[in-house]
């Protein structure tokens, strides 16, 4: 059950570094098919990561919010592990840098043509892009 | 004979040589230090997509029952006709034999393999230079032909193949500074390419990198998977106990710890990471993950195999320095030695010379 006293260990790992290894009664994940919360007891899971934002209830370290795109996500009943390719704290995300790739992906989603694999790809860009501004947006 | 004045002045250049030397092999004890821990930064995400991927392969078939297909391209292995070999090398030389064992090793390579078409990326400015001297560069051929489809013009890339060996690419810069972008970007590269059958195999050869005292030569197979989370190490040079011994010196003389650093106790945090004994509910399909983790894979070996050889390369140097600098100090106590044998010999000369003089007076 999940109760006060009972916390998940959440890591969120990514190729460079340990960012995050905390306790929390829950974590909020931006799975590839929509976001996910996790309390303590979860069945075990084990899913694709899209972008968006992570955001840890009641850990007891801050910062509790973090922009991540792509990798995986392991959840286990008492621990959440997160294995991110990129992931950054809202006030490091460089928002020139994100609006250039949101145009970018619009330029690519409209030159991709009948191509299945580009238009993907655009996606990819454009979801990523969108992700870092919402979650600035929200920083500010 | 030389005279005093010759020989101080050779001392100091020697002096001044030796200065240079230290201070190189004292920023190359640093610079192994980052790149060591930049590698051990890099490992815990390594190891958790390794041991993901192992425990995925165990529990999902990587042949799809139902279709009988291969659930990725890359678990496809082909009879091996055209490889491509990736030569690490250094960035820079007056790192002892680093670069040469490693070219040796590419080219030990590339002559055991004599029958079939090998395509090579350099990676380090060592390698490049060399391989581009010995093999021709590819060449491709961009056509423009009609799309059947709507008729418009649609470029076509292919390669026209002239040598046996041929470079395909290299990496200036890659080594320098190191990111996971641009060893990701590499990867997806090499994917591509044996995906769409350009290459049956992908091998590299690199010098691997345990610490100062464990480390060697190896050449490892990258590509086909055969079973992930375990290095396909086809080859292997070791070095020599007194290229060992040498290399233990220089690193205490600097500072640098011997022992690999201990990392036995992550690393059994991480390969449970997916691997927990319970039945995962798997929000996408085998496929899928498949697809979204087996780029990531390779990338990470490849970042490994990198990073390991920056900080061999540096260890390399380090002990090269050392060795230099030891070097110098004998010649400048073997100098000096013969310096003031010199000026006592010039000195007793003269002596004789007053002493007769004033005998024959």
């Amino acid at each position: 059950m999940a109760t006060e006293t009972n916390q998940l260990r959440v890591r969120l790992v990514t190729p460079d570094r340990v960012l995050v290894d905390a306790m929390a009664t829950a974590v909020e994940l931006p799975s590839k098919t929509g976001y996910i919360e996790v309390l303590y007891g979860a069945a075990p899971l084990l899913a694709e990561l899209g972008a968006g934002d992570v955001t840890l209830h009641g850990a007891d370290s801050v910062p509790t919010r973090f922009n991540v795109s792509w990798g995986f996500v392991e959840v286990l009943p008492e621990r959440v592990t997160i294995l991110a390719n990129d992931a950054l704290l809202p006030s490091a995300i460089d928002l020139p840098r994100a609006q250039e790739q949101l145009e970018r992906g619009h330029s690519l989603w409209s030159a991709a043509g009948d191509s299945a694999e580009a238009y993907a790809e655009a996606n990819r860009v454009l979801d990523e892009a969108q992700a870092k501004l919402a979650s600035a947006a929200h920083h500010e | 004979m030389a005279n005093v004045l010759d020989l101080r002045r050779r001392i100091r250049s020697v002096k001044s040589t030796r200065q240079i030397t230290k201070a190189m092999k004292m920023v190359s004890a640093a610079k192994l230090r980052r790149a060591q821990d930049r590698a051990l930064a890099a490992r815990p995400y390594a190891q958790r997509i390794t041991s993901v991927l192992a425990s995925l392969a165990r529990r999902i078939e990587v042949l799809d029952p139902e279709t009988g297909n291969l659930r990725h391209p890359l678990f496809a292995t082909r009879p091996e006709k055209r490889i491509l070999l990736i030569v690490v090398s250094g960035e820079k030389g007056f790192a002892g034999a680093f670069n040469t064992n490693i070219l040796k090793a590419s080219f030990q390579f590339l002559a055991a393999n004599e029958d079939k078409e090998i395509d090579i990326e350099a990676i380090g400015r060592k390698a490049r230079e060399q391989m581009r001297r010995r093999y021709p560069a590819a060449v491709f051929v961009e056509s423009t032909e009609e799309n059947p489809a709507d008729g418009s013009p649609l470029t076509r890339r292919a390669r026209s193949r002239k040598a046996r060996v041929e470079v395909t690419g290299d990496h200036p810069g890659l080594l320098e500074k190191l990111t996971h972008d641009q060893v990701q970007s590499l990867a997806d590269d090499l994917i591509a390419r044996y995906v769409h059958e350009e290459i049956d195999a992908c091998y590299l050869v690199y010098n691997e990198f345990k610490s100062v005292i464990q480390q060697r030569i190896v050449v490892e197979r990258l590509l086909p998977l055969i079973e992930p989370g375990k290095h396909q190490v086809t080859e292997a040079i070791e070095p020599t106990a007194e290229e060992r011994e040498r290399a233990a010196q220089a690193a205490t003389s600097s500072g640098v710890s011997l022992t690999p650093e201990d990392f036995a106790e992550a690393d059994a945090e991480a390969a449970k990471f997916g691997t927990a004994e319970v039945d995962y509910i798997y929000e996408q399909p085998a496929r899928e993950l498949y697809n979204g983790l087996l780029p990531r894979y390779v990338a990470s070996m490849l970042f490994h195999a990198l990073a390991e050889s920056v900080a061999a390369e540096h260890a390399a140097r380090m002990t090269a320095m050392d060795a230099a600098t030891n070097n110098a100090s004998d010649m400048i106590d073997s100098l000096t030695l013969y310096m003031n044998r010199v000026r006592q010999a010039a000195i007793t000369k003269e002596i004789i010379e007053i002493v007769s003089g004033a005998a024959a007076l």
